[in-house]
């Protein structure tokens, strides 16, 4: 008995242990960003906060662009992404037809091409046709993880809702569309909302394609990072102060989304 | 019941599935077809021309740093999963032995895979840094030399730390939701039967969680391929070429030193062609797991 007591301690102090670690990088960023520069450089413990440093990327580097620029961007290729991916998953989820798995497979490995193989190709079409730099472009490209990842999440969630209760709508007398927009639409709201998350999240970190296909107009929160790397040495600071902004919002959506973080990270091939 | 005409289902595919085929499958045609041309940023206009699979040669026989990018993405690759493989599922099997807020720990455990990668390279950038580092700092207040963590011999090192740090959750998060589904029986039969604990995660527990961990591995390794935001960040893929993963090689050979665009697309076919075997094994695990 006094084994399995010992144990009983152990087990959540090395747990709290491991998620302590775990969080610390986090945390000591956003320590940073509350320092001034020279309690950053000599180490001390014992600092005064200050939020200069969120002052000066809002003020000096035009950060609200940046936020806003992603964000009319994620919008977009979010609310695109679901409409058209939800009406796919409905497609998936109820009929049968030839060669349907095999399409939807396809579908999914789409979700995992690499950035830096498509890349190439839309910065010379992005040249050719004079996208390079707007918004629209970055919108077209998120497409291509979002559609695939939206199809698969949204097929999973209308497969758990019961056939039956459309088939007793169809003899009230409604067609299929009437079935998808009154019956199931409805009752995937959750799911949907979940997706909407996953995919907001998704295209909020995208880094690759945003960096080589904008350049200075349509320029998203990843790729400015880099840009506080000056002659005059790293603004560690702003950086920080940048950072500990960028990862605000996703934080607070996978708390929101912590139900279906399995689903979503297996891009629903596995119920969570 | 049937209602629909032969192709209703179309309706409800074909919209996405044409954006689908043309945001992607025509740019990947695209890129096929630049690989076989001497395409150039900085080249003159008119001088564009077909060269056949000279790329592929190029790659395959002259530019040494081509292979040692696959080395380095395989070194990454098999070292950052299977160090995430054990660490996850040692945490996992921690996490289920005690079940208090349990949702709260799945939750903040899950915190650094996503984090946007740009950031992460970042927090790491401040926390790895030789003069003002906390890392450095911690190992000179208990007396060690600094560690040139960036440094030629160590860069890789930190990378795949970086890596295990950011993607053991994942690994942790999905053991962790498999478990919850190991039915009781076969275990309680078990430890009434006198199988050790060992045995039981040996003859029970795994084989159960088996399907969920396998498309997790699968779906890690292509993550791990295609890797480019954070070392690109951290590293550049650097010093020299220390670092130079698949994407970064890309990257090099077609925006940052030289503007070869038809042998970095050569090299981007290469690099899709590296998933496909993963792919295709990942389409079948996930077969398998939707029909039980």
């Amino acid at each position: 008995m006094k084994g399995i007591k010992r144990k009983t301690l152990i087990v959540p102090i090395v747990t709290w242990l491991i998620i302590l670690i775990t969080l610390f990088p986090i945390f000591w960023m956003f320590l940073i960003s509350i320092k001034q520069r020279v309690d950053i450089i000599q180490f001390n413990w014992s600092f005064t906060p200050t939020f200069k440093n969120y002052v000066t990327v809002f003020e000096k580097y035009d950060f609200i662009r940046f936020i806003l620029n992603s964000l009319s961007v994620v919008a977009t290729t979010t609310v695109i992404s679901i409409f058209l991916g939800t009406l796919a998953a409905y497609g998936f989820a109820r009929f049968k037809f030839k060669k349907k798995e095999n399409l939807a497979f396809w579908v999914l490995s789409l979700r995992m091409l690499p950035p830096m193989a498509v890349v190439i190709p839309f910065f010379i079409m992005g040249r050719m046709l004079n996208l390079l730099d707007k918004q629209l472009l970055l919108v077209i490209t998120y497409l291509g993880f979002n559609i695939p990842f939206t199809i698969w999440m949204m097929r999973g969630f209308i497969e758990d809702i019961p056939e039956s209760l459309e088939e007793s709508a169809w003899i009230d007398g409604c067609t299929r569309w009437e079935g998808f927009m009154r019956i199931i639409l409805p009752s995937v709201m959750p799911g949907l909302a979940a997706t909407s998350i996953f995919c907001f999240i998704q295209s909020w970190n995208e880094f690759a394609l945003a960096f080589f296909l904008t350049s200075f107009n349509s320029r998203t929160v990843p790729t400015i990072v880099n840009s506080f790397i000056s002659v005059l040495g790293v603004l560690w600071g702003e950086m920080a102060a940048v950072g500990v902004v960028a990862i605000l919002p996703i934080i607070v959506f996978t708390m929101l989304v912590q139900k279906h973080l399995v689903k979503g990270l297996t891009m629903g091939a596995i119920k969570g | 019941m049937n209602l629909n005409c032969k192709h209703e289902h179309m309706h409800y595919i074909a919209p996405a599935l044409i954006v689908l085929v043309l945001i992607t499958i025509f740019p990947t045609i695209f890129l096929y077809i630049i690989s076989l041309t001497n395409y150039d940023l900085a080249q003159k206009p008119g001088s564009l021309s077909f060269v056949g699979l000279k790329n592929y040669w190029y790659l395959f026989s002259i530019d040494k740093d081509f292979w040692k990018s696959i080395g380095i993405t395989l070194i990454f690759t098999i070292v950052s999963v299977g160090v995430e493989l054990i660490l996850g599922m040692a945490i996992a099997f921690l996490l289920d032995g005690n079940r208090t807020f349990r949702r709260l720990k799945s939750s903040l455990i899950i915190i650094p895979m996503v984090v946007t990668p740009a950031i992460i390279a970042l927090i790491w950038k401040l926390m790895l840094n030789t003069e003002y580092g906390i890392l450095n700092t911690m190992i000179k207040g208990i007396g060690l030399h600094p560690v040139n963590w960036l440094g030629i011999d160590t860069a890789l090192l930190s990378l795949i730390l970086i890596d295990i740090w950011q993607w053991t959750p994942y690994i942790v998060l999905m053991t962790y939701s498999g478990l919850q589904t190991v039915p009781s029986e076969p275990l309680e039969a078990a430890a009434v039967d006198g199988a050790s604990w060992l045995q039981r995660a040996r003859y029970v527990i795994i084989p159960h969680i088996k399907p969920i961990l396998s498309i997790t591995l699968l779906l890690k390794t292509i993550e791990c391929i295609k890797s480019f935001d954070i070392v690109y960040g951290l590293t550049q893929g650097g010093p020299g070429n220390a670092t130079e993963v698949m994407s970064l090689h890309i990257f090099r050979l077609g925006f940052k030193q030289t503007h070869w665009i038809g042998r970095a697309s050569a090299n981007a076919v290469l690099l899709l062609v590296l998933t496909i075997p993963i792919i295709t094994l990942l389409s079948k695990n996930i077969k398998y797991s939707r029909e039980m």
